[in-house]
């Protein structure tokens, strides 16, 4: 409409300023003349293009076809055939660090991500709490004229800080998004999501109930996506868009519907040590990998498939093709999202960039996998033949994908995933858990088309590359506050030359003492003796702080312009490199915050938060979706759940209050009249207990009453049900859940909403309770000894910490 | 056979119906001359469910249902099998034996079994165990007992050996 834009704006400073007043204020409008300029939007500069930031979760550069993977990635592929191939991106190697530094062009550490946004603590660099002289990138270009949404996971808020009290300037909006459809933590359930919109948990959607045609994360994530590009684009056709579409695929829980799964059925019936062939085959053949590249070995930690016992080679050949079906639908759904923009008119001046893993594929489904992903954090061990019956008893192995598990594949799958590397997720030190594939398109400008880019690039290069790609500067000052240069660099000019100078040419990665040093080619790797899947108090005995010597640890050299995966280690021919690097290593720690190394172990070496002090928490009825890292502690305590509710005339039924699912968690509630408390210990022991009498009508306390054995982790105890203080049942529970229920699931007050955790009410979820219910308390009993609360304290520390660790 | 041949109990715990039933039906095939096998499970609403060898009938072994029964995995066994009732003693056959037998083992089952989990109860003579205990190949937990004889009270005492040793195991 003709409107003047101060010209030109000052980007270095953020928010823009308006131009000063241009027009004239007389007492009336006569001789008044007004400055359009002042009611004008900021425009991003002239040029700047749309952007499509893809990033997918839990993946390995071995996974996708386009990078020689054995998962159909049509999608992924045309992209490339019409775009670049990057072979050498790399990325940290866990979830939250590698997000942070995708969105701030920072590195992790320097931002407070040398963990997982669930893992808070005390050091600088591990806070899990963005600086604000760090401002990210979808906040600049927010303030410079994007339209910004983000959609799926975020893994970038604090665990404690997940409802309604925030605070919330660690939520996506408060990260620059202008508006957020996902899920806040490290994973969700695909079928079940427990979803946050903007500044909302919005809880699982009703399709979720739908038998004939069920929601699905996946599919939702590419809805909300279209609808939104849809909805700028009928108001304002040329503001650039900036669309961080972050699937929680593939992390687990490995969620996709059985046709999917069926693609691959029977192609990974040979293992994974043949898959793992046949894909560094491929990977020559496509020339993603030099023709010079080795495969490298299988460690010992990993079994070989022929070893085997015969009768378990179904169950786990099925793990990876509920995987590979999982992966291939992210890619449809992406594809779905480019259809959009095509359909808009807009690809070729759309900057599409995909990066197919965040860290590597995940091993920690340990050796055997797992029906429920949380069993390893929950510390319960469980031999494969003891997986396969769990799995047969939610549906068999056909039904492993499906609603009523959570399952994630065993580690060996993963290291294969990365082929040719090494490792994998958590691995800092090896490529399998730091170099992931990565696609560029953008008709507009990239005209050399299906070629390979193999300039090292980083992360945090993302961030410089776009903002020097739309004009738009490193601002100096964001709300007054002065900024924090970007580490990373812009490698743009690659788009458009092959032989592009490498301008990231240094580099540091440190994941859980995993560390690596690279420069000019070298890489020197050091990586701890500690198994990723393995947090034994003997495997970690030997990092104790007074004990550990980080020196000592033994050290890997490559040099990478001739050993693409690290199969060759040269240290014994290169001292003095590896004493150059190793010294550069402790340099560029101490500058980004990385120090003291281990700092997300240190629970375990006595460095926990200080206790909580709150033990009485009371919920009003309408209370639901509490995040699962924000419920009343009482893991590994005794204590009581007592409600007030009034039992109507003709009696009620429901649920009073529920956290989690079936697969973790625990239920009070009415059913035939009789009040019920129900509780499963990871989907592995489930124990119910029932009143002898029914419940009277009236205004009537219910109490359920847990007291523990011992003050010792996953203690058993004694269950009682009281009503209006008066035993009317109970029983034995053996074993409970030491850690945490549920990565994603909430607890509601009423209801259970998503899964339910009782199936004897599956058919009738979410069992809203049909009387009134005044309030709910939770009372945590401290057991008596101050010694007693500290181990016990610590041992909840710890499996946090385990938690942290798969992010 | 005679008659005061020691009787062998195995107990079998599992995380899942479908294993403990792979397991009985191994037993039933194994070749082995078995005085009974039972499977107990309970379904994920908490229902139970028990299937009988055809042996039970055979050799009156509703002693087998009538002691009781303990899924030991992790969880120490309870004490049903010494606190048993006195079972009915070769009152019955046949048809009506076995309907008893599975009404008793139900309701003393049904405190024991863990919700989703199952259990296996094989009684054979030991001169069948080279046989009987091999085609045990799924249970995540195993405690056999042993007694002199094949008659009720001999049963009794090898499932309380058993479960004994379980308890044991387990500890």
């Amino acid at each position: 409409m003709g409107v003047r834009m101060p010209d030109p704006p000052d980007r270095t400073r953020l928010p823009i300023r308006r131009a000063p007043f241009r027009g004239r204020v007389d007492r009336t409008l006569g001789g008044s003349e007004p400055d359009w300029a002042a009611i004008a939007p900021i425009r991003a500069p002239d040029g700047a293009p749309n952007v499509l930031l893809v990033l997918i979760d839990d993946a390995g550069f071995g996974n996708p076809a386009a990078f020689g993977g054995p998962i159909a990635t049509p999608n992924y592929t045309r992209l490339a055939e019409k775009g670049l191939r990057y072979n050498r991106f790399h990325v940290t190697a866990l979830c939250s660090p590698t997000r942070a530094a995708l969105l701030t062009g920072r590195n992790s550490h320097a931002v407070g991500f040398g963990s997982i946004g669930e893992f808070s603590n005390g050091f600088p660099g591990y806070t899990a709490l963005l600086p604000k002289d760090c401002a990210p990138l979808p906040r600049i270009l927010r303030d410079n004229g994007y339209s910004t949404a983000a959609f799926g996971k975020w893994h970038l808020t604090p665990d404690g800080q997940q409802g309604p009290a925030g605070p919330l300037d660690r939520w996506p909006n408060g990260w620059g998004f202008d508006y957020f459809y996902g899920f806040l933590g490290g994973d969700a359930g695909q079928w079940d999501t427990c979803l946050a919109e903007n500044q909302k948990i919005i809880g699982t959607p009703a399709g979720f109930y739908d038998k004939q045609d069920p929601f699905y994360f996946p599919d939702a994530m590419a809805d909300k996506t279209i609808e939104w590009l849809h909805g700028v684009r009928a108001q304002d056709a040329d503001k650039p868009f900036f669309v961080y579409f972050s699937t929680g695929c593939s992390h687990a829980p490995h969620h996709v519907s059985q046709a999917w799964a069926d693609r691959y059925r029977g192609q990974f019936d040979g293992g994974w040590d043949r898959m793992r062939e046949q894909i560094f085959a491929r990977q020559k053949q496509l020339g993603v990998i030099p023709p010079g590249a080795e495969l490298t070995a299988r460690d010992e930690a990993i079994p070989a498939w022929e070893d085997l016992p015969d009768r378990l080679k179904a169950f786990y050949a099925r793990q990876m093709e509920v995987y590979a079906g999982y992966s291939e639908n992210a890619d449809y759904n992406v594809g779905r999202v480019i259809d959009a923009i095509d359909e808009l008119g807009e690809l070729d001046n759309t900057l599409i960039i995909w990066i197919w893993g965040d860290n590597g594929a995940s091993m920690e489904g340990t050796v055997t996998g797992s029906f429920n992903e949380l069993t390893m954090q929950n510390g319960i061990p469980l031999s494969d033949e003891m997986q396969l019956q769990l799995a047969e008893r939610y549906g068999g192995i056909d039904a492993w994908g499906g609603q009523i598990v959570a399952p994630h594949y065993s580690a060996a799958w993963a290291w294969a995933g990365n082929t040719p590397f090494q490792w994998g997720k958590q691995v800092g030190s090896h490529l399998g858990g730091t170099r992931n594939p990565m696609v560029i398109h953008w008709p507009d400008r990239i005209t050399d088309k299906n070629r390979l880019r193999s300039q090292f690039t980083h992360v945090t290069d993302i961030a410089p590359t776009l903002l020097d790609i739309a004009g738009i500067p490193v601002p100096t000052h964001v709300d007054g506050i002065k900024q924090q240069p970007m580490h990373g660099f812009t490698f743009a000019d690659s788009f458009i030359e092959a032989d592009a100078v490498e301008r990231h040419t240094q580099q540091y990665f440190e994941t859980i003492g995993n560390r690596a040093m690279y420069k000019d080619g070298w890489w020197l790797a050091v990586k701890t003796r500690r198994i990723p899947w393995v947090l034994t108090p003997d495997a970690l005995a030997p990092y104790r702080p007074g004990v550990w010597d980080p020196d000592n640890d033994p050290a890997e050299l490559y040099y990478l312009p001739d050993d693409f995966s690290q199969a060759n280690d040269v240290s014994a021919e290169h001292p003095e490199k590896v004493n150059e690097l190793k010294n550069l290593f402790w340099a560029e720690a101490e500058k980004y915050q990385v120090l003291p190394l281990l700092a997300t172990l240190g629970t375990f070496f006595g460095y926990s938060p200080p206790m909580p002090d709150v033990t009485t928490v009371e919920f009003r009825p309408d209370v639901q979706n509490v995040m699962p890292g924000m419920i009343p502690r009482i893991y590994n305590h005794s204590y009581t759940i007592s409600a007030d509710v009034v039992v109507p005339p003709q009696g009620v039924q429901g649920v009073i209050v529920a956290e989690a699912d079936h697969l973790g968690g625990f239920s009070l509630f009415v059913d035939d009249g009789r009040l019920t408390h129900t509780y499963s210990m990871m989907g592995v022991f489930i124990y119910r207990h029932q009143a002898t009498q029914p419940l009277p009508v009236g205004e009537v306390n219910v109490r359920m009453q847990f007291v523990a054995d011992a003050p010792k982790p996953a203690t058993g105890g004694q269950v009682t049900l009281f009503i209006n203080d008066t035993p009317v049942g109970g029983g034995r529970m053996e074993h409970t859940v030491p850690v945490r229920f549920s990565a994603y699931a909430g607890m509601d007050i009423g209801r259970d909403n998503g899964g339910v955790v009782d199936l004897s009410y599956d058919d009738r979820k979410p069992f809203a309770f049909t009387g009134t219910i005044k309030k709910v308390v939770f009372d945590i009993k401290p057991h008596l000894s101050t010694q007693d609360e500290r181990a016990l304290h610590e041992a909840a520390q710890h499996g946090h910490a385990a938690h942290a660790l798969a992010g | 056979m005679v008659d005061d041949e020691t009787t062998d109990v195995l107990i079998g715990g599992y995380l899942s119906r479908d294993a403990a039933h792979d397991d009985f039906e191994s037993v039933r095939r194994c070749g082995a001359y078995l005085h009974a096998a039972t499977v107990v499970s309970k379904d994920l609403d908490g229902r139970l469910s028990v299937e009988h060898s055809d042996h039970m009938v055979r050799e009156g072994a509703e002693g087998l249902g009538a002691v009781g029964f303990v899924l030991g995995l992790l969880v120490p066994p309870l004490l049903l099998a010494t606190t048993a009732v006195g079972a009915a003693t070769g009152a019955t056959t046949g048809a009506l034996l076995h309907r008893v037998a599975a009404h008793e083992l139900k309701e003393r089952a049904g405190a024991t079994i863990p919700i989703g989990g199952a259990g296996l109860i094989v009684a054979y003579p030991k001169s069948s165990a080279a046989k009987a205990r091999p085609a045990v190949k799924r249970a995540v937990s195993i405690a056999i007992g042993e007694a002199e004889g094949h008659h009720l009270q001999a049963l009794k005492g090898a499932l309380a050996d058993a479960q004994h040793k379980m308890a044991i195991a387990n500890a």
